[in-house]
C-alpha cells in the first residue's frame, strides 16, 4: 500500500512536473513575446533576444525560441549603431539561430523569410562588396519562403522592404516595392497566427506602404 | 525513493513558497569596462536576465542547490561559474574575456596585400579590381595601384620592389601559371590571360610569402577561384574592343559555365591616334569552360580550362634601320586546372590538383621566322591539420614537368626539366596576441642537378585592438629564365633573401599600412652579350653564369579611407625604392629601368545617386626611370622625366530589356601627358628613338548585361 501510494504520488508528480515544464515554457514565451511587442530600440530587442536565447537551450525541441532569438538579435543590429564588425557578428549569430530553427522545423516559410531578412541586412553592412553575391542569396531564400507558404505575408513584406531600400538604379525603389507591400498587406488581413507563431510585420508593412504612396 | 518524492513535492510547492533566491551583479571586462547587454542564464532553466547599459543585472529564481551560471555577450568568450543557492541573495562581479574572432585576431600581414570580399583586412574588394580607373578589369593593372609595385610601362607583368617581372609568379588555386600573360610585343604590354570575374580573392605578396609557394624570387600573386555560383545566369558584354558571352547553368550541387570573348582592337585603335604602326590590329579569341561540383558542405571540385589565340602584326621602329621592321606574332595558349579539396575527419583537410599550361608562339621578324613552345605540367598534394585557436600544420609535395623550345628559321633548341618540391610549415597562435609561422621548402631540379632549401618565418604581434606589427624573413629560389636555360645547363638557382617589418592599423573603414623592407639578391644570371638585343624573338648569350647580385630596400605606405566621404572612398599608396643590381650584361651594379625611386597612386571612387553612376579616377606618378645611353660612360645613369597619368572611369547602372546592365566608359591618360618610357639607341649611339606608349590615350567603352539574375525584375 505504501509503495502504491508512493507510486501514485510519483506518477502525479511526474505529470505535474511535465505540466509545469510546459507552463514554464509558455510563461517564458509569453514574456518574451511581450518584450518584443513593447520593444522599439536596439537595446530592447537585444534584451528580448537574450530572453529567447535563454529559452532555446532549455526547450531544446522547440523551434520558436531559436527563431525569435534570431529575429530579435537581427533587429538589435538593424536598429543599433554598432560598428560594422559588431553588426556582422550579430547577424552571424542571428543566422546561426535561424539555421538551428531550420534544423528543428525544416521547410518553414517563416524561418526562410527570416534567413532572407538577415542575409539582406548583412549585405547592407558593406553593400558595395556584398550586393553582388548576397542580394541574389537573400532573394533565393525569400523566393523559397513565398513558394512554401504563399499565404505567409512576411516573405512579401521583407522582399518589399528590401526593394524599398535598394537604389532605383539597381531595380529597387518605392514604385517597385509597392506591389510586394500590397500583397503583404492583403495577406496580413487574412492571416490568423496561432499561439506563439510569428505574427510580426503588419504595422511595419503599413508604415512602408504609406511611404510609398 | 522517499527522498525523490520529497524533492518532487518540494518542486511542486516551490511555486508558491517564498524560496526565491535573488541573483545580481555586474558584467565587466578584465580592465573594468562595462559590458552592456550581456546575457546571464541559469543553465537549463528559463531564469536569467540581461545586463543593462551599466552592466548591471538582477533576477530571482526558485531553484535551489548547485547550478551553473552562464554569461555571454557579443564579441566575448562565453563563460560560466558554479553557484549554489541556499536561500540567500547572491551577488557576482562577472568578468568576460574578449573572444579571438576574425574581427580582432592577429594575422600575418608582412608582405601580404589581400583583395576580395568578406576577407579581413582586404585592401581591395573584387569590385574594386573591376572598377578602378585605368585598370580596365585587368587584375594586374589593379594591383599596380598598390604599394610595392613599380609602373610597368610597356612591359608585361608585375615589377615588385626592384624585381623584374619574371620574379613575380602567378598561382591559380595553388599551382604555378607559367604564362599568365599574352605575348610581349616590342614595347607593348598585353593583358593578363584571366578575367578578374573568375576569382573570389587575390593575395598579392610583395615578399616573405609562405613556404607553399616556390619558384618566385620577389613576389607571389595568388588567385583563388570562385566557388559554386548561386544560380544560373547569362552574361553578355559588348565592348568597343569586341563582344563576349558566358552562360552558367546551376544544377543541384554542381555548375557548368561556358564562355568566350572575341576582341578586335581595330575600331578602338582607329579611333585614337596610335604611336605604333599596326599592320594587323591585335585580335584575341578566348574560350573557357568551368565545372564545379560540391558533393558535401566541406568539399569541392573545380575544373577550369581555357584556350586563347592572339594574333597581331606591326611595324616596329628600329634606330639602326631607316626601314620599319615588320613583326608578326601568333600566340596560342591552353591552360587547364583541376583541383579538389575536402575535410576528412574534422580537423584534417586534403587538397590535390593538377594543372597544365602550353603556349605556342610563332611569327616573323622581318624575313626571319621564330617560334617558341612552353609547357608545364604540375601536380600538387597538400595535407593540413588544424588545431585550436586556428593553428595549423601543413605539408605538401609538388612535381613539375617543364619544357621550353625556341626556334629561329630552321634552327631549334629545347630543354626539359623535372622538378620536385616539398614543403612543411606550421602556423602557431601562441595566444590571442602572437602568431608565428615557420616553414621550409625543398626543391630539386633535374636539369640544374641541384637541391635548394628555403627556410621562411613570419611573426605577428597585436599591439592594440586595431593595430599590429608583423615581421618576416626568408629565403627564396627561382630557376633562371627559360631563355637562359635553353642555352646553358650549367646554371643554378637564383636566390633572394627578404626581410620586412610591417605595421598595420585596421579600424572601421580605415586601413593604414607601413612596411619597410630589405631584399638581397644572389646568383642572378649574368652573360656576355654582343650585338643588338631583340626584346622580342630569339637572342644568343655567351658566358652564362650565376654571378649576379644586388639589393633592394625601401618603404611602402598605404592609406584607405572608406568612411569620411559619403558614398565615396579613396586610397593612396606610395613606394620608396632604392635598388641596384648587377645581372644580365650589366658591367656593374646599377638601378635597372624597371625600378623607379618614387611611385605614387591616388585612387578615388564616388557613387552619384542622381546619375545612377559610379565614377572612379586614378592618378599615377613615378619618378624617372633609368635608360641606357651608349654615349654616357656611366652605365644606366640617364633618367627619363617623371611619369604622370590620370585615368577616369564611369559606370552607369541601368536596365536593358528589363535586365540588369552596366554602361561603362574609361579613359586612360585623360590629360594626355607625354610619357616617355625610355630610349632605344642605334648601335653607333648617334641616333635614338623614344619608347612611347602604344597610344597616348586609351579609350574603352561598352555595355555589360546579366540575364537570368532576376533579382529585381518581377
Amino acid at each position: 500500500m505504501k509503495t502504491f501510494t508512493l507510486t501514485l504520488l510519483l506518477f502525479f508528480g511526474t505529470l505535474t512536473l511535465k505540466a509545469q515544464s510546459a507552463d514554464l515554457y509558455n510563461l517564458a514565451m509569453q514574456k518574451g513575446l511581450s518584450m518584443i511587442d513593447s520593444a522599439g530600440t536596439s537595446e530592447q530587442f537585444a534584451a528580448a533576444a537574450n530572453m529567447f536565447e535563454r529559452i532555446a537551450p532549455a526547450a531544446k525541441n522547440q523551434w520558436l525560441p531559436q527563431y525569435y532569438a534570431g529575429y530579435c538579435g537581427m533587429l538589435s543590429a538593424v536598429l543599433g549603431k554598432q560598428t560594422s564588425d559588431i553588426k556582422d557578428a550579430l547577424y552571424d549569430k542571428a543566422m546561426n539561430y535561424a539555421e538551428m530553427a531550420n534544423a528543428l522545423k525544416p521547410c518553414n516559410s517563416d524561418v526562410l523569410a527570416l534567413e532572407g531578412y538577415i542575409t539582406f541586412m548583412k549585405m547592407a553592412v558593406a553593400p558595395q562588396e556584398r550586393a553582388m553575391t548576397m542580394i541574389p542569396k537573400a532573394d533565393e531564400l525569400l523566393g523559397k519562403a513565398m513558394t512554401l507558404n504563399p499565404a505567409n505575408p512576411r516573405p512579401f513584406l521583407v522582399k518589399g522592404q528590401d526593394t524599398f531600400y535598394t537604389p532605383e538604379a539597381f531595380g529597387g525603389g518605392k514604385a517597385n516595392a509597392k506591389q510586394f507591400l500590397i500583397t503583404a498587406t492583403d495577406l496580413f488581413k487574412k492571416s490568423k497566427p496561432t499561439e506563439f507563431e510569428p505574427r510580426w510585420g503588419a504595422k511595419r508593412c503599413q508604415d512602408l506602404l504609406q511611404q510609398c504612396q | 525513493m522517499k527522498k525523490f518524492v520529497c524533492i518532487v513535492l518540494v518542486l511542486l510547492t516551490s511555486d508558491i513558497a517564498d524560496g526565491q533566491t535573488k541573483i545580481s551583479g555586474t558584467v565587466k571586462t578584465k580592465s573594468g569596462n562595462v559590458i552592456s547587454g550581456a546575457n546571464i542564464t541559469l543553465a537549463k532553466t528559463y531564469n536569467g536576465a540581461s545586463a543593462d547599459t551599466a552592466g548591471i543585472f538582477s533576477f530571482s529564481t526558485t531553484e535551489t542547490g548547485n547550478w551553473m551560471l552562464l554569461y555571454s555577450a557579443i564579441g566575448f568568450k562565453t563563460d560560466s561559474i558554479k553557484i549554489s543557492m541556499i536561500g540567500k541573495a547572491l551577488i557576482f562581479n562577472l568578468v568576460l574575456k574578449e573572444v579571438t574572432s576574425e574581427l580582432n585576431a592577429v594575422t600575418i600581414t608582412a608582405g601580404t596585400l589581400e583583395t576580395g570580399d568578406n576577407r579581413k583586412g582586404a585592401v581591395l574588394s573584387s569590385l574594386d579590381v573591376v572598377t578602378t580607373a585605368g585598370a580596365v578589369a585587368d587584375i594586374v593593372a589593379a594591383l599596380q595601384t598598390l604599394p610595392g609595385t613599380s609602373q610597368a610601362y610597356s612591359q608585361n607583368g608585375l615589377f615588385v620592389r626592384g624585381g623584374s617581372a619574371a620574379e613575380t609568379r602567378t598561382y591559380f588555386d595553388g599551382m604555378v601559371v607559367k604564362d599568365p600573360f599574352g605575348s610581349q610585343l616590342p614595347d607593348i604590354s598585353s593583358r593578363g590571360r584571366f578575367s578578374p570575374f573568375l576569382f573570389k580573392g587575390t593575395t598579392f605578396s610583395s615578399g616573405g610569402y609562405s613556404a607553399q609557394y616556390g619558384q618566385a624570387l620577389s613576389s607571389a600573386l595568388i588567385l583563388e577561384s570562385k566557388d559554386l555560383p548561386e544560380r544560373s545566369s547569362t552574361e553578355v558584354s559588348l565592348l568597343s574592343v569586341g563582344p563576349g558571352a558566358a552562360h552558367t547553368e546551376r544544377f543541384q550541387n554542381s555548375s557548368l559555365t561556358i564562355g568566350g570573348v572575341y576582341y578586335n582592337l581595330k575600331p578602338n585603335y582607329t579611333l585614337v591616334h596610335q604611336n605604333v604602326k599596326w599592320d594587323q590590329f591585335p585580335v584575341e579569341e578566348t574560350a573557357n569552360i568551368q565545372y564545379k561540383w560540391k558533393p558535401t558542405k566541406n568539399s569541392i571540385l573545380k575544373v577550369f580550362s581555357q584556350y586563347s589565340n592572339n594574333e597581331v602584326s606591326l611595324f616596329s621602329n628600329n634606330p639602326d634601320d631607316a626601314n620599319l621592321l615588320h613583326v608578326i606574332n601568333y600566340n596560342k595558349n591552353i591552360y587547364t586546372n583541376v583541383s579538389y579539396q575536402q575535410f576528412i575527419i574534422t580537423n584534417w583537410k586534403i587538397q590535390g590538383g593538377v594543372s597544365y599550361c602550353n603556349t605556342n608562339e610563332s611569327g616573323k621578324i622581318g624575313s626571319d621566322d621564330y617560334r617558341r613552345n612552353d609547357h608545364l605540367l604540375q601536380g600538387r598534394f597538400t595535407v593540413t591539420r588544424y588545431f585550436a585557436r586556428r593553428s595549423l600544420i601543413r605539408t605538401g609535395v609538388e612535381a613539375y614537368q617543364n619544357s621550353s623550345l625556341e626556334g629561329w628559321n630552321n634552327l631549334t633548341r629545347a630543354y626539359w626539366d623535372n622538378m620536385q618540391a616539398t614543403f612543411t610549415e606550421a602556423e602557431v597562435y601562441i595566444n590571442e596576441y602572437l602568431v608565428v609561422r615557420i616553414g621550409s621548402r625543398v626543391e630539386h631540379s633535374a636539369y640544374l642537378a641541384q637541391f635548394n632549401l628555403a627556410p621562411r618565418s613570419s611573426f605577428a604581434l597585436k599591439t592594440g585592438i586595431h593595430s599590429q606589427v608583423s615581421l618576416a624573413y626568408g629565403f627564396f629560389y627561382q630557376n633562371p629564365d627559360d631563355t637562359y636555360l635553353l642555352q646553358s645547363h650549367q646554371l643554378g638557382y637564383e636566390r633572394a633573401t627578404h626581410s620586412m617589418l610591417n605595421y598595420q592599423y585596421l579600424a572601421n573603414g580605415i586601413t593604414f599600412r607601413a612596411e619597410a623592407f630589405y631584399k638581397q639578391y644572389a646568383d642572378l644570371t649574368k652573360y656576355n652579350f654582343n650585338g643588338a638585343y631583340k626584346e622580342y624573338g630569339v637572342n644568343n648569350y655567351t658566358g652564362l653564369y650565376n654571378g649576379g647580385h644586388g639589393y633592394a630596400k625601401g618603404l611602402d605606405l598605404f592609406w584607405r579611407d572608406k568612411k569620411s566621404i559619403k558614398g565615396g572612398d579613396y586610397y593612396i599608396s606610395y613606394s620608396l625604392l632604392d635598388t641596384k643590381r648587377n645581372f644580365r650584361d650589366y658591367p656593374l651594379q646599377a638601378t635597372p629601368p624597371f625600378a623607379e625611386k618614387h611611385t605614387l597612386h591616388v585612387v578615388y571612387k564616388q557613387y552619384i545617386p542622381c546619375l545612377k553612376s559610379e565614377i572612379s579616377t586614378a592618378y599615377a606618378f613615378s619618378s624617372g626611370r633609368t635608360y641606357y645611353n651608349p654615349n654616357n660612360p656611366i652605365f644606366l645613369s640617364n633618367q627619363t622625366k617623371s611619369f604622370n597619368n590620370v585615368s577616369f572611369n564611369i559606370s552607369y547602372l541601368t536596365r536593358v530589356v528589363k535586365q540588369y546592365a552596366v554602361v561603362y566608359g574609361s579613359v586612360n591618360n585623360l590629360f594626355g601627358f607625354n610619357n616617355i618610357y625610355g630610349y632605344n639607341y642605334s648601335f653607333s649611339g648617334n641616333l635614338r628613338e623614344p619608347v612611347l606608349p602604344a597610344a597616348r590615350r586609351n579609350i574603352l567603352f561598352g555595355l555589360l548585361v546579366t540575364f537570368g539574375d532576376n533579382t529585381f525584375n518581377h
